[in-house]
């Protein structure tokens, strides 16, 4: 796949990887990948366990070494919100939901309590994301779910311009995701943030995505979901056995 | 064994006060503390000898804790310890907090160990204990932070590399001049008895620093030691405060060692901590609760110590005091999981 030459980073594309790779020369995660997530848009970086997916994201948020170039929309690193996989902690840690979200963005040390304004604009975020009654629970005795939307709170609350979520689904019961994904559509409407979003869920990406990145260690196609997730297309990147799950087949999109 | 080297350690410590190194109080007080022989006689003694306080401040404060309403405040040197510790405790409460949630109580405990490498070195270079000793647990604790970063190795491993290096490097000194360990041994069960004015306005430099430090960093900390990506994409520059973090935890404890000694310093910062986070639902109210919990322990156990029937090592008793409210703590444990 080839960037047109002209190609402008300004107003079309938050970021564009060329030629990213990463990897020793023995092996390699990802190889040459060239990329455009659109400004403003969903995108999501879909493919079959260990195709590199999670890899490009930490490329991207500069935590793994990479040859070629990320560039970004007006060469600056954009605001980012970013909500991981996996949140690795010391789950028996005192921590209040409220107090992790604060500590991000309270100067004055968090055991003289959290400033009233921040604490309301805080109620309000998890009001959104539907974890208020969770405000005052150690952050360790989430579920996977609730730790999810407490992390997707606070991920927001960064005002972010460019929102990166690592398998935001995975946590979440089939209900809960739904309603996350319809929640941060809204929510990209409203504040105009560009969102990426790392899945392996097909579903998710036909009635959500504006973008698609389909990858298996190199790229194996890009554009519009429904244009690019053809039958051929999948089958390069999963295997042979995954046709288009997309609206016909629902049993092997596993 | 133990109570034999505890018994020739006081000796030496007589025999070192009463030589008068370069500590500041050289009290024949010091000696009898809560013997018989501090009779009304010795009490006059002491009533009239002039302070030997130069700095103003610390007179000030001295004084001021001279107007407690307990006996043993009548000695220059328990009101100096007293001083020392109320400046020391809330340190190591606080990084007490931040060494157990962060769990670090291994890398504290590594730079407990260099304290005895530290006065080596200072012997052999003929540089007073007093600066080798922070210089030295400094460069232990940057050093682990700065092979960690680089090496890929997990921090155990690294921490135990370098534990061991300075030990070695302590015991090849010391084993080289033996006349080296009269004072080093003190290191090892500390002695906040014998604390220097030079200490504590060291110490006062410190808190003054760590407190700055804590006001512009705590929050930042606590993102940073919860998962070091997540505070990365959100822009906190993780390797600059982690840096200065182990440095004022470095100088914390090597602090706090000159309090409990090297054997119980990790307990003299981890043990308010974790009482206080077996009691607290919330950060906030953990860092407090550990405050006030290793404050009180450090009076508790000063008093306890000084006492006619107890007549233990400070140190000891400090920690001992702290022990207690744990396993109190464990009793009123919060129910963490709903």
């Amino acid at each position: 796949m080839k960037l047109p030459e002209n190609h402008d980073c300004k107003c079309m594309n938050a970021v564009v990887f060329r030629d990213v790779s990463v990897g020793n020369n023995d092996v390699k995660i990802l190889q040459n990948v060239n990329a455009v997530i659109p400004h403003a848009g969903c995108t999501a970086i879909v493919g079959p366990n260990g195709a590199g997916k999670t890899t490009l994201v930490l490329a991207l948020l500069n935590e793994t070494d990479y040859t070629g170039t990320i560039e970004f929309c007006s060469n600056r690193r954009p605001r980012i919100g970013y909500v991981p996989q996996h949140l690795a902690f010391d789950r028996g840690m005192p921590l209040t939901v409220l107090e992790f979200i604060a500590a991000f963005h309270q100067k004055l040390p968090l055991c003289f309590g959290i400033r009233k304004e921040l604490k309301k604009r805080l109620h309000e975020l998890l009001g959104e994301t539907g974890c208020l009654h969770l405000e005052n629970r150690p952050l360790g005795a989430l579920s996977g779910g609730e730790l999810q939307r407490v992390m997707l709170a606070g991920a927001l609350s960064q005002e972010p311009e460019l929102l990166i979520l690592d398998e935001p689904a995975s946590g979440i019961d089939f209900k809960g995701g739904e309603v996350c994904c319809e929640l941060l559509e809204r929510f990209r409407k409203t504040f105009g943030f560009t969102q990426l979003m790392v899945t392996h869920d097909l579903n998710t990406v036909m009635a959500h995505a504006t973008h698609v990145i389909c990858l298996n260690r190199t790229l194996i196609a890009e554009g519009e979901p429904h244009k690019v997730l053809s039958d051929k297309v999948l089958a390069k990147a999963f295997g042979p056995h995954v046709g288009c799950s997309c609206g016909k087949d629902h049993s092997n999109n596993g | 064994m133990a109570d034999n080297a505890m018994l020739d350690l006081d000796k030496m410590l007589l025999e070192e006060s009463a030589a008068g190194t370069d500590a500041a109080i050289v009290m024949p007080e010091q000696l009898p503390q809560g013997v018989e022989t501090v009779t009304a006689a010795a009490e006059n003694v002491i009533s009239e000898t002039p302070s030997l306080i130069e700095n103003p401040v610390i007179a000030f404060l001295c004084d001021l804790l001279g107007q407690l309403p307990f006996e043993t405040m009548d000695y220059e040197f328990m009101r100096l310890a007293l001083l020392g510790l109320l400046i020391i405790a809330p340190m190591a409460a606080i990084c007490g907090t931040q060494v157990v949630n962060f769990n670090m109580s291994f890398f504290s405990d590594a730079i407990g160990h260099s304290a005895f490498a530290g006065v080596a070195t200072g012997l052999v270079l003929a540089i007073s204990p007093d600066y080798t000793m922070p210089a030295l647990a400094l460069c232990v604790g940057l050093g682990i932070m700065a092979v960690k970063h680089r090496s890929g190795l997990s921090s155990d491993t690294v921490i135990g590399v370098m534990f061991s290096t300075v030990v070695a490097g302590g015991l090849a000194i010391v084993s080289r001049y033996p006349n080296a360990v009269s004072n080093a041994q003190m290191f090892l069960y500390g002695d906040i008895l014998t604390i220097s004015e030079r200490d504590i306005l060291l110490m006062m430099g410190l808190a003054v620093v760590f407190m700055l430090f804590q006001i512009f960093s705590f929050n930042k900390l606590i993102c940073i030691e919860l998962n070091p990506q997540l505070a990365k994409a959100h822009r906190i520059k993780v390797g600059v405060y982690q840096y200065f973090f182990a440095a004022l935890l470095s100088l914390v404890v090597i602090f706090s060692v000159k309090a409990v000694g090297v054997l119980l310093v990790t307990a003299m910062l981890i043990t308010p901590a974790a009482a206080a986070r077996n009691l607290a639902s919330s950060y906030g109210k953990m860092l407090w609760l550990s405050v006030i919990i290793g404050v009180f322990s450090a009076i508790a156990g000063l008093f306890l110590s000084a006492q006619d029937w107890m007549q233990t090592s400070t140190g000891a008793t400090i920690v001992l005091c702290s022990c207690v409210i744990f396993a109190i703590s464990l009793i009123f444990r919060k129910k963490k999981r709903a």
